[in-house]
Parts: structure tokens; sequence; C-alpha cells
């Protein structure tokens, strides 16, 4: 088709906007067409510079990334300052989620590794959309606890595996 | 030619063109920046009160509009109704009570006010008279003289500039609305807007802390403009139940002069009392009305009831602070800045809470991290 046509009947490049980004991400699957425009409204972009901390490990944290372009290094500190990678996360990842809810200590360090579009769900915000749009804030949040009720559940299955491997060994000898 | 340095010979003027233009202009602005800021000043002159004003109005109006935003209607409409409430609300009440005799009163005030004063004078007197019996140093410095003096002049201030004020606060109906419109509907977006200039890594301190003082803040004057009202209807209502003139404009006296702390209550109480004193004489009604002043309006509600359920949740400053606060705001902008004088310095306080513990709680999880890490 003429590029000139295709260009008026395309649907206004919805694909590109930052809702439709958002809803991609495991956490917001539920939400729809409409929630996914309060959601976008309540979201900062930010960007960031390569070699550039997100945050530090022990820093007070207040809210969840989301990777929109861009790489991100999770990483700890072992005695000796050298980094011990825990994860390398790239588009349509999320990472610090768990302060979300509550107002903790980030357990790991964030660094981007090459110029990179974060999106920041914070605290603040989840807040105050609590008394304004109810039902997308608990659909957000119901999101939110399934992802980490996933974790935990993983966790605690890989802890249970581990327990029993270690008790048959033991029994073993 | 190229010259030893490098520059060509039209690079060398083009430098030297650039360097005497930017001496120019630079001692251009340096003369003019005097006469700059005083434009500035005068254009911003009038603007001040209009804006606190509709500053106010939005912290008293926002809980409203984000009811009805719950309502899934947009947020220019919810103003708009919010609006149009208020506005037959207000017609209301004129058509239920009948517009007041402003004018009248005012006119009446004027023609009362001198005698007002010099009866006030007299009892003065007779409690100087009195005084000098025990302290015959008294005699000597002349108080009911200098008090009359100065007490002309502030009836001669107020009459002269009543009519310059009547034109404010007819300026004041169109703008306070119309700012307070803007302060609603986009106020998030302009902090929104300003808190994304932060460096990455202090923007989530950043937001949080916006989140805080501005919850603290918006908190604590919806409570003190509430206490205010609550503080008025009372004595309004109190000092109807006697035969005292000017209720509604003592209740409003006694209203806007509770929002000074410590000092406004009395400051308000004076007119009422000299009123009462000069009308009705000292007897049952007088003392009536001292009680209502007193006991009523500020031990009772004030202390107990209003201050532990509006204010409380705040944190408080200390009196100490609290008098610097209305001296200095005294001294900037006469009687507004003794009245906003105390909630800019409690959102100083605020905000200097709020980063101090914020700070604390970062050392004590990078002391919690430490021993977890080894």
């Amino acid at each position: 088709m003429n590029p000139f046509w295709s260009n008026i009947f395309r649907s206004s490049g919805y694909e590109d906007s930052l809702a439709y980004f958002l809803g991609t991400i495991p956490i917001f699957d539920a939400l729809k067409k409409k929630d996914l425009r309060l959601l976008e409204s309540m979201v900062h972009v930010r960007n960031y510079q390569p070699d550039e901390t997100v945050f530090h490990e022990g820093d007070i944290g207040s809210g969840m990334y989301c990777i929109r372009s861009g790489q991100v290094l999770i990483y700890l500190l072992d005695e000796n300052g050298r980094e011990i990678e825990q994860a390398l996360l790239g588009p349509g990842d999320f990472f610090g989620e768990v302060a979300l809810t509550a107002q903790k200590p980030r357990i790991a360090t964030a660094r981007t590794l090459e110029t990179t579009v974060l999106i920041g769900l914070f605290r603040a915000d989840i807040l105050e959309a609590v008394n304004k749009y109810p039902a997308t804030t608990s659909k957000i949040l119901l999101g939110l606890t399934r992802c980490i009720s996933d974790r935990l559940q993983y966790a605690s299955l890989k802890l249970q595996h581990q327990g029993k491997s270690s008790y048959h060994t033991e029994k073993d000898q | 030619m190229p010259d030893h340095s490098g520059f060509s010979r039209a690079q060398l003027l083009l430098l030297y063109l650039v360097l005497t233009t930017s001496i120019a202009s630079g001692i251009a602005i340096f003369s003019s920046a005097t006469t700059i800021t005083d434009m500035l000043k005068t254009a911003t002159s009038g603007l001040f009160l209009p804006i606190l004003l509709s500053l106010i109005v939005t912290f008293l109006l926002d809980p409203a509009v984000q009811f009805l935003e719950r309502e899934r209607i947009s947020r220019t409409t919810s103003i708009f109704i919010i609006y149009f409430l208020l506005l037959c609300g207000c017609a209301f009440l004129l058509i239920l009570i009948g517009p007041p005799d402003w004018k009248g009163m005012f006119f009446a005030l004027k023609a009362d006010f001198p005698r007002y004063l010099s009866r006030a004078n007299e009892y003065l007197n007779n409690l100087l008279v009195g005084l000098e019996g025990h302290f015959p140093f008294i005699a000597n410095y002349n108080i009911p003289e200098k008090i009359s003096t100065s007490a002309q002049q502030f009836l001669g201030l107020i009459l002269k500039e009543t009519p310059k004020s009547a034109m404010r606060i007819g300026s004041l109906f169109l703008l306070v609305p119309l700012f307070s419109f803007f302060f609603l509907r986009d106020s998030k977006r302009i902090a929104r807007n300003l808190i994304a200039l932060t460096p990455n890594r202090y923007f989530e301190m950043v937001l949080d802390l916006y989140d805080h003082v501005s919850w603290q803040l918006a908190h604590f004057i919806r409570g003190r403009i509430l206490e205010a009202l609550i503080i008025g209807t009372v004595v309004y209502l109190g000092l109807s139940l006697t035969d005292i003139r000017y209720a509604p404009i003592l209740a409003i006296i006694a209203g806007i002069t509770n929002l000074l702390p410590y000092v406004g209550p009395l400051i308000g109480m004076v007119p009422g009392i000299i009123i009462a004193l000069v009308d009705l004489g000292v007897g049952g009604q007088f003392w009536w009305i001292v009680c209502v002043y007193l006991l009523i309006a500020q031990i009772i509600l004030d202390n107990f009831i209003l201050i532990p359920i509006l204010i409380s949740r705040v944190s408080n400053l200390h009196p100490l602070w609290v008098i610097l606060a209305i001296v200095m705001g005294g001294k900037l902008y006469g009687v507004i800045g003794m009245i906003i004088g105390v909630p800019i310095a409690s959102s100083i306080k605020i905000a200097i809470l709020e980063i101090r513990q914020y700070r604390r709680t970062f050392y004590r999880s990078q002391r919690a991290i430490i021993p977890r890490s080894d």
C-alpha cells in the first residue's frame, strides 16, 4: 500500500505507547487498556547514563523499576568489594518490587550497563491512587502480590528440596 | 594571513567583537539590574495575597474534588461541580439570612469607634489612678495620652485604607477562584514536573519527602482553617445570645486572630470586651461574653476538642519558635506575615524532621546490612 495511506489507516501507534509496554509486564497483565492509561499517568520515566547506579544496597527503597530499554546489572558486594552478579536484566524485566509495599532497605545494588530508560512506580503514587482509583490500584497490587507469592513459593520449594536432599545425604552417611 | 597564535585575522576580529559586545551588555545589564528588580517587585507586589489565599482555597477544596474524582468524573469537571455547589451554597445562605448590612454596620462602627475608644481610655485612666497610689512613678510615663494618640492614628489609617482595601477585595473575588482553579487542576502535574528535575540518585528520596511534607502541610492548613471557622461560629453563637452589637464582625475577628497561636485569641478578645464594657457595663452579660471568649471558645473547644482532633497529628512547633515566626513574619509582611509565619515555620520544621528521619533510617539500614554481608 502507498505509505501515505497506510499512515492514515494505522491505529495510532498504540504498540509504541508506554501503556502498551506496561501491559506486557507480568505484574500489570490483568489491567485493561483504560487501567493502563491510568497507570501511565502514575509512573515516572527516568533516563540513565551507562554505568549509573539506580540504587545501592542498604538504600531506603520506595518503589520498583521496569526496564523499557537498555540493560541493568543486579549485584552484591562481598567483603573484598568484588561484585557478585545476581542477575542481568533486559527490556521488559522489572526489579525492586519488594520495596513498593514496605519501606525496607534494598538488598542488592542495581547499575545500568548502557544508556537505559527505566519506568519507576513508587509507593507515594500508589498510596495516592488507592484513594482515587481503588479498582485499578487493587488490580495492580494483586498482580504484585501474585508475582511475589510466586517467588516465595519457588523459594520455599527450593528450600524444601534442599532440606530433603541434605536430610537424605545425612541419612545415607 | 595567520599569525603565531593560529587565529586568522577574521577570527581575531570576531573574537574582539564578541568580547566587546559581551562586556558592553554586561555593563548595561548590571546598571539596569536595579530597575529590573524594582519592576519585578512592583509587578508582583499585588500578587502575594491572592496567590496565598488561592493556595489555601486549593488545600481546602482538594479533598472534595478528590471525592468526586473517585466517581470517575474528570478532574476539571469535578472542580466545576464543586465551584457550582459552593456558589449555590452562598446564594442559599444569602437568601436564607438576607444580605448582611455591611455598609450600615461599617458606618455605625465608624461613628461608634471613637466613643468606644474614649470610654476604654476612661476605664484605663481610672485603673491608672488606682495604680498610681501604689507606684507613683507611673505618672511620669503619661500612658493614656500615648494610647489615645496611637489609637487615633490607627482609626485614621482604617478610614483611609478602607476604600482601597474594598477595591482589593473586589479583585480578590475575581483572582482567587481563577488561581485556585488552575492550582486545583494542575498542581499535581506542576509538582511532578518539578520532581522530575531531580537527579536519578536522589529521585526516590525527594519523591518520598515531597509526599510526606505535602501531606503534613495540607493537614496542618486544613486543620487551622477549620479550627478558625468553628471558633468564629461558636463565638458568633455565644455573642448573639446577648445584646452586644457587631456580633458578626467580632466573630470574624475572633476567628481570624485565632490563626495566631498564643497571642491571637487574646488580641481577638480585646474589641469584644471593650464593646461589651462600654455598651453593656459590667454585669451578667459582660461576664457571659468573657466566658464565651475565654472558657467556651478557647479552653473547652480549642484546647480540649479541636487541637487534639485537628492539629495533633501534625508535629507542633516549640512556643519559642512560634513567637519568633510571628515576630519575623510581622516584620516582613505585617499582619498577614504574622498569620502565615507559623505555617511556613512548621513546614520548614516538617521538612527538616523528615530529612533527619530519612537519614537515620538510611544509616540504620546500612548498619543492619553490614553484619549480614559478612
